[in-house]
């Protein structure tokens, strides 16, 4: 099994848990891939100032940067590489969400995985958005240990 | 910067002065000291860790950040104020996986006494270049695009000059800061615009110039005489800017 980490801006570390999700034992590539999708950038108004940021960080950690379109892109990756699955750190942002998406029925003998970021706390019921204050009250106590345990 | 300007097809700008990576990252999160930060937060010069663009890009996580705020602090009760702000993220994130459509569309009605329907649409190129004539609120912007940062203080001032002095709707000013931010972030940004614009809070955030002069240092004109529109009692500042309704408090820092 070989697996491809494709990163986003959301998540840019190596001590991300779609690392540990990865099974790099077998031989898959270490190398997290960043797709430069300039049109990603304007639909999410990531400016050249923020992008100089992400490149700089993106270079620091060794990771592949691939100018072009998601969905030209990441197939290629794939068939090239023999990739049979593609990890992906977890994002509410729906412009990502909905590429993924797309990418992923389109290459439908390749397994997808979303991992989750390490949790800041947990909560015992769904949470009261309705206001800051209604959430802080139930999630000040695991939000005040290490771990959020 | 070239290489990403021609990666990009745009004319290459003065990058920021903050460093992108995790190396730049560490060293910002070793500075943090988060009892001085809960004494004086609210100061353009406070202790604020400026850890947002690293944050942001996920380059360092919520979890790091508060285990180690929690790891240099023996006393607990002083690192609350610095954890409850990272929870401020947490919040607005949780919102977004939620409920994303709320990231472009009012929560709530404004609170103002005014319809959406009466807030303009589009951001003034004044406001856009840092050229409004109101002298602080152009130093707060004019360090936004240089830099890429603002301290939280002064993006509530110009957040509530932008939707309440010139009646703009958020959206605009939103998606300005987004352009402009390092750490531009649909969830943390614009729910913060709409809580400033009452649309995702009780009521309209506003401040004054006695506020803005306690809460900066020198290098901030807060002259009566460059910044005439801001220069009002909170009481008049509620009847100027919000005639249909009845009176409010100001600045809740204040
Ligand atoms: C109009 C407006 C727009 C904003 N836009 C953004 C944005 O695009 N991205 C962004 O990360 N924050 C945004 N904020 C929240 C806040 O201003 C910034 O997170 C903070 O100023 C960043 O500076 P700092 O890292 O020095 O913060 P510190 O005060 O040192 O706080 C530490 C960390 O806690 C988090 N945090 C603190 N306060 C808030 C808050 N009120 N809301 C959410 N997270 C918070 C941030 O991750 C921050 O890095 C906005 C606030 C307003 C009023």
């Amino acid at each position: 099994m070989a697996d491809l980490v494709w990163l986003h801006e959301d998540a840019l570390r190596r001590t991300h848990p779609v690392f540990v999700a990865a099974d790099y034992e077998r031989g898959s590539d270490t190398q997290p891939v960043f797709i430069w999708d300039v049109d990603y950038f304007g639909e999410n108004d990531i400016g050249l100032k923020r992008q100089h940021f992400i490149y700089e960080t993106l270079v620091e950690m060794g990771a592949e940067i691939h100018a072009g379109s998601m969905h030209d892109i990441l197939p290629r990756l794939v068939a090239a590489r023999g990739v049979t699955r593609v990890l992906v750190p977890a994002t509410p942002n729906p412009n990502m969400l909905r590429r993924y998406g797309q990418i992923r029925r389109a290459l439908s003998d390749i397994a997808f995985d979303m991992v989750d970021d390490t949790p800041f706390a947990t909560l015992s019921k769904p949470a009261d958005l309705g206001r800051f204050f209604r959430y802080w009250n139930k999630a000040r106590k695991s939000a005040m240990r290490p771990h959020g345990g | 910067m070239d290489h990403i300007a021609k990666l990009s097809g745009q004319q290459p700008c003065t990058p920021s002065p903050i460093e992108g990576g995790r190396v730049a990252a560490e060293k910002a999160l070793t500075a943090i000291n988060p009892a001085a930060y809960a004494a004086t937060r609210n100061f353009l010069d406070g202790a604020v860790t400026r850890l947002s663009p690293y944050i942001r890009q996920g380059i360092l996580s919520l979890d790091e950040v508060r285990n180690h705020a929690l790891s240099i602090e023996p006393d607990q009760k002083k690192v609350e104020k610095f954890v409850q702000e990272l929870a401020w993220r947490d919040y607005w994130q949780r919102v977004y996986v939620a409920h994303p459509e709320r990231i472009w569309n009012d929560v709530e009605t404004y609170k103002t006494g005014f319809d959406a329907s009466e807030y303009e649409t589009d951001l003034p190129d004044d406001i856009s270049t840092g050229q409004t004539g109101v002298a602080c609120i152009d130093h707060f912007i004019g360090t936004m695009l240089e830099t890429g940062y603002l301290h939280n203080h002064a993006r509530m001032y110009v957040a509530s000059y932008v939707v309440h002095w010139r009646r703009i709707r958020w959206q605009a000013g939103a998606r300005w800061f987004l352009q402009n931010l390092l750490d531009g972030d649909p969830a943390s940004n614009n729910l913060s615009w709409q809580w400033v614009a009452s649309t995702f809070s009780n009521k309209p955030y506003i401040f004054n110039l006695e506020n803005v002069a306690k809460y900066t240092g020198h290098e901030v004109n807060t002259r009566f005489a460059d910044n005439r529109v801001l220069g009002y009692s909170y009481e008049q500042l509620n009847e100027l800017l919000f005639p249909n309704l009845a009176h409010m408090a100001g600045d809740q820092h204040g």
